[in-house]
Formats: C-alpha cells, sequence, structure tokens
C-alpha cells in the first residue's frame, strides 16, 4: 500500500529535476499525478515514465503565469481524476547575476512573476478543488536563498522569500479547511540546470565552501522525500513550517 | 519492509506520551528500540508493547542528568543489539509557571539540567557509536516556545531554544561522520501530562487563540511520524533543521 494511494497530485514543473523525481515518487507511491510543464516534451517524458512503471499520470502543458491556462490545467485534472488532494508548487525562474541597481525592471518582474505570482494563481485554482475534496496539502518550493541571501540574486531572493511567506499565509487562513501548507527549502541540489550554470558539480562545492558540511550537493530525490512526507497524512499537524532540506548549510 | 529495518534506536523519556508513541512507531516500523525513562513502571510498559506486538525492545530506568547511568545505558543497548543509529531525545522537566523573578534559582537549574544538558549527555555518548556504524541521526525534542515565548515559563522557553542550536551545531560539528541532527518543535500536543495541568482540551484550545488555526491539538503521534522521517534514510540531505509539528501555530 503505497503512502499516497488514493491521492491526486498536481505538480508544477514537473519537466525539471526536482518536480520530475517527486511526481515519479508520488506516482509509485498510489497517486494519480498531473505532470504540468511549459516545456511539453519534457512533461510528456514524466508522465510516460509514471505510466510505464505501472502509476497513473496525465501530462499538461501549461504557463503558470497564464491565470486562464492553469484553470484548464486544473480543470483537466479532476475532469480525469476526480479531485485535488496535493499540489507540488517548484515551477521557477532565475535571474542571470546582477545586483540590484544594475537590474532591467523586466528582468525583476518575470522571475517574481514566474517564481511568486504562479505559485498564487496555481494555490488560487487548486484550493476550491481541495476545499470540495475535504482537505489537501500544499507544498511550495522556496529555497534557502528564501532564508539567508545569495550574492547577485536580489529577485530570486525574495521571490524565494516571498514563498515562504505565502505557504504560511495559505496554511493559517485555510486551516479551517483542513488544508496545510508548507515550504521546503532546498540547498544545492545536483540537477542539469544547475550544472548548466556551473563548470562542474566540483566547482559548485567547492564555491560553497565550508557551508557545505558533507561535501555534497543534494540528490533530487532527497527533495521527493520530503515532499511525500508532507503530501502525506504522515505530517498532519504540520503546516506553516519550513522544511530545510539543506545538509545543514543554513545552521552555520 | 519497514522504514526502519536494520537500525538501533535509543529513544529518552520513552514511558511518556509523545516518547512512548515514537517508541512504538519506531519498532512497527522495525528499528530494534532501547526505551529509556526515569520511571520504571512506565518504561517497562512501552517495552512490553513493543515485544508483544512482534517488535524488539530492552526497557532501561535511566535519569539522563546522571553521566555514569546514561553511559551504562549506551552500553548496554549497544551490547543487546549491537550498535546504535538513532537517538530520540525527549526527556524534559515542565517548570511551574512563574515570572523570571519568581523563579528559584534552583528550578531554573533542574529545568536546565534535564532539558538540555540530558540531552548533551546522551549526545556525547552515542556519538561514538554513531561514528562506528557509519551514520546516525539525532532527533532532538525542541517546542515551540524553543522558538516563540510563552507566559510565565523563562526557563523552559531558554532551554527549549538551546536544543534548537544544540541540534545545529551537532549538524555542523558532525556532518563529516554523516551524522545528522535536526529539532521537532511541536506545538500543544494532547498528553496526560497536558490534561494534567488544564481542564479540559477545549480549554488549552481557546487559550491558544489565534495560534491554533486547525481548532485542535495535536497528536502523540503525529509527532511520531515526523520522527520516523528524520531517522530514516528519506531525511539524508536533512540536518539541523527546526521541523515545526505545530498545526501552523507559529506562522501566525
Amino acid at each position: 500500500m503505497g503512502r499516497l494511494e488514493g491521492k491526486v497530485a498536481f505538480i508544477t514543473a514537473s519537466g525539471g529535476a526536482i518536480a520530475g523525481a517527486t511526481a515519479r515518487l508520488f506516482g509509485a507511491e498510489g497517486a494519480a499525478v498531473c505532470c504540468v510543464d511549459i516545456v511539453e516534451e519534457n512533461v510528456n517524458q514524466a508522465a510516460t515514465d509514471i505510466n510505464d512503471a505501472g502509476g497513473k499520470a496525465i501530462a499538461i502543458t501549461c504557463d503558470v503565469t497564464d491565470d486562464d491556462a492553469v484553470r484548464t490545467a486544473v480543470d483537466k485534472t479532476v475532469a480525469e481524476f476526480g479531485k485535488v488532494d496535493v499540489c507540488f508548487n517548484a515551477a521557477a525562474y532565475s535571474e542571470k547575476r546582477h545586483r540590484l541597481a544594475d537590474m532591467p525592471l523586466d528582468m525583476w518582474k518575470s522571475v517574481i512573476d514566474v517564481n511568486l505570482t504562479g505559485m498564487f494563481i496555481v494555490a488560487r485554482h487548486v484550493i476550491p478543488q481541495m476545499q470540495a475534496a475535504g482537505g489537501g496539502s500544499i507544498i511550495n518550493v522556496s529555497s534557502i536563498y528564501g532564508v539567508v541571501g545569495a550574492k547577485e540574486r536580489p529577485a530570486y531572493c525574495a521571490a524565494k522569500g516571498g514563498v515562504r511567506m505565502l505557504s504560511k499565509s495559505i496554511a493559517v487562513d485555510y486551516a479551517v479547511d483542513n488544508i496545510r501548507a508548507n515550504s521546503i527549502m532546498p540547498g544545492p541540489i545536483e540537477t542539469p540546470r544547475l550544472l548548466a550554470r556551473n563548470p562542474s558539480i566540483e566547482a559548485v562545492i567547492e564555491r560553497h565552501g565550508p557551508r557545505l558540511h558533507q561535501k555534497r550537493l543534494g540528490k533530487p530525490e532527497e527533495i521527493a522525500q520530503t515532499a511525500l512526507f508532507l503530501a502525506s497524512d504522515d505530517a498532519s499537524f504540520t503546516s506553516g513550517a519550513d522544511m530545510i532540506v539543506d545538509g545543514a548549510y543554513t545552521a552555520f | 519492509m519497514g522504514r526502519l529495518e536494520g537500525k538501533v534506536a535509543f529513544v529518552t523519556a520513552a514511558g511518556g506520551a509523545i516518547a512512548g508513541a515514537t517508541a512504538r512507531l519506531f519498532a512497527a516500523e522495525g528499528a530494534a528500540v532501547a526505551c529509556v525513562d526515569i520511571v520504571e513502571a512506565n518504561v517497562k510498559k512501552t517495552a512490553a508493547d513493543i515485544k508483544a506486538a512482534g517488535g524488539k525492545a530492552i526497557d532501561i530506568v535511566c535519569d539522563v542528568t546522571d553521566e555514569d547511568a546514561v553511559k551504562s545505558a549506551i552500553d548496554e543497548t549497544v551490547s543487546a543489539f549491537g550498535k546504535l543509529n538513532v537517538v530520540f531525545n525527549a526527556a524534559a522537566f515542565t517548570d511551574p509557571l512563574l515570572p523570571l523573578h519568581e523563579l528559584d534559582v534552583a528550578l531554573w537549574r533542574k529545568t536546565f539540567d534535564v532539558n538540555i544538558t540530558g540531552m548533551f549527555i546522551v549526545t556525547k555518548y552515542a556519538i561514538p557509536h554513531m561514528k562506528n556504524a557509519g551514520s546516525g541521526s539525532f532527533v532532538n525534542i525542541s517546542s515551540i516556545y524553543g522558538a516563540r515565548a510563552a507566559k510565565k515559563r523563562p526557563a523552559y522557553c531558554s532551554s527549549k531554544g538551546a536544543v534548537r542550536m544544540l541540534s545545529k551545531s551537532v549538524a555542523v560539528d558532525y556532518a563529516e561522520d554523516n551524522i545528522r541532527a535536526n529539532s521537532i518543535l511541536p506545538g500543544p500536543i494532547e498528553t496526560p501530562r497536558l490534561l494534567v495541568a488544564n481542564k479540559n482540551m477545549d480549554d488549552v484550545i481557546n487559550r491558544h487563540r489565534p495560534h491554533l488555526p486547525a481548532a485542535r491539538l495535536g497528536q502523540p503521534m503525529e509527532i511520531a511520524k515526523t520522527a520516523v522521517f528524520l531517522a530514516s534514510e528519506e531525511s539524508s540531505f536533512m540536518s539541523g533543521n527546526d521541523c515545526f509539528v505545530d498545526g501552523a501555530y507559529n506562522a501566525i
């Protein structure tokens, strides 16, 4: 018996490494998964992998900043699987490195739009479905850079700090509906996206110096396992929490 | 296959509600459990329940502030089960409600002795065994009152704040040994101890408004389930974290 048996999950950025690992784990634990991403090929792959492994999944190509498209995606999930119980909000975008005064306004707006407003839009459409289902769990991917600063990433840091408080606001307002909301703050995770921004994994470990105490990056599956805990009824009294999954990065 | 199959856990305050639920759940998930408590009848009951359910347990009567007794208890655990992988540090003393200037120095010292020095002693003797085992996980019980003040509980709040930082210190210093340490910060949990101090649970919920947005207390088993996650390999990149399990208490 899977830990998410009978649940329906809506997962944004499913074509990416972290949300892709989460979608696959949720599928393996018995959830029906709606895989959502802006990149069609990647999201189709995630859904195909889940279905091939004997799970239940559909793929939807959707831009989370498009209110109508998100509404349609949530409606399609409900039409297919009957409800929404779990939402994993992971769609994110990071600016190229700039200090604040050097950053074009459009760049700022696009980061806030994807990382924060997109999460608001997804939450605003899944919450009524969770109310109808009698409860739910919203898992928002923030970052350690929602807790501590990163150099030359003002928009990303601000947006990820916003994610933390968005989760707490939902936790407080919708507790009466048995809806929980929590944030995950990953430390540096070994993803293709991280590799594209850096010459090598070793260079990333070197750059983070003494704060990566285990001398390694996290793996997408380690975020997925945390999401599984938060999505499941094991976390029934956990709401408004910041789950920092960073190998003690921010403890130092 | 249990989520803690093959692991050995040392659980303090195992005669109490929260650690008792945790000891039972750890065993149900496959761990061999050393149940430790200062009250003999209670700790024997927990171990007996685990064995009656087909699990592995021993009971040890031990005062966590007594260095020699803790050393013997850990040695006894290792000789019974061969190693030590997980420590659940929950022993705590509840001081009487008093503003700081009315609190005796003796009561302050007693609170710190049990709540934080006891944790130091247990941790000190567990670490060499975790190093031998190649890895380990400490799950330390702090409290929401380690993050926010409760009225007239200066010693308890201070000691629970210290627990948070003890966990982070262990996380940073022993990451290279693959030892993790996290705190759980429970909100108000429905325990016999809480009921002794209050007329009924509704009074407790009312007193905490608006901090309990779901209008209910937590259950010991909800802390136990969080502890299983932190004790297991599922949380392998999680260390130094404050795991709030408080029904969004700290979010408002």
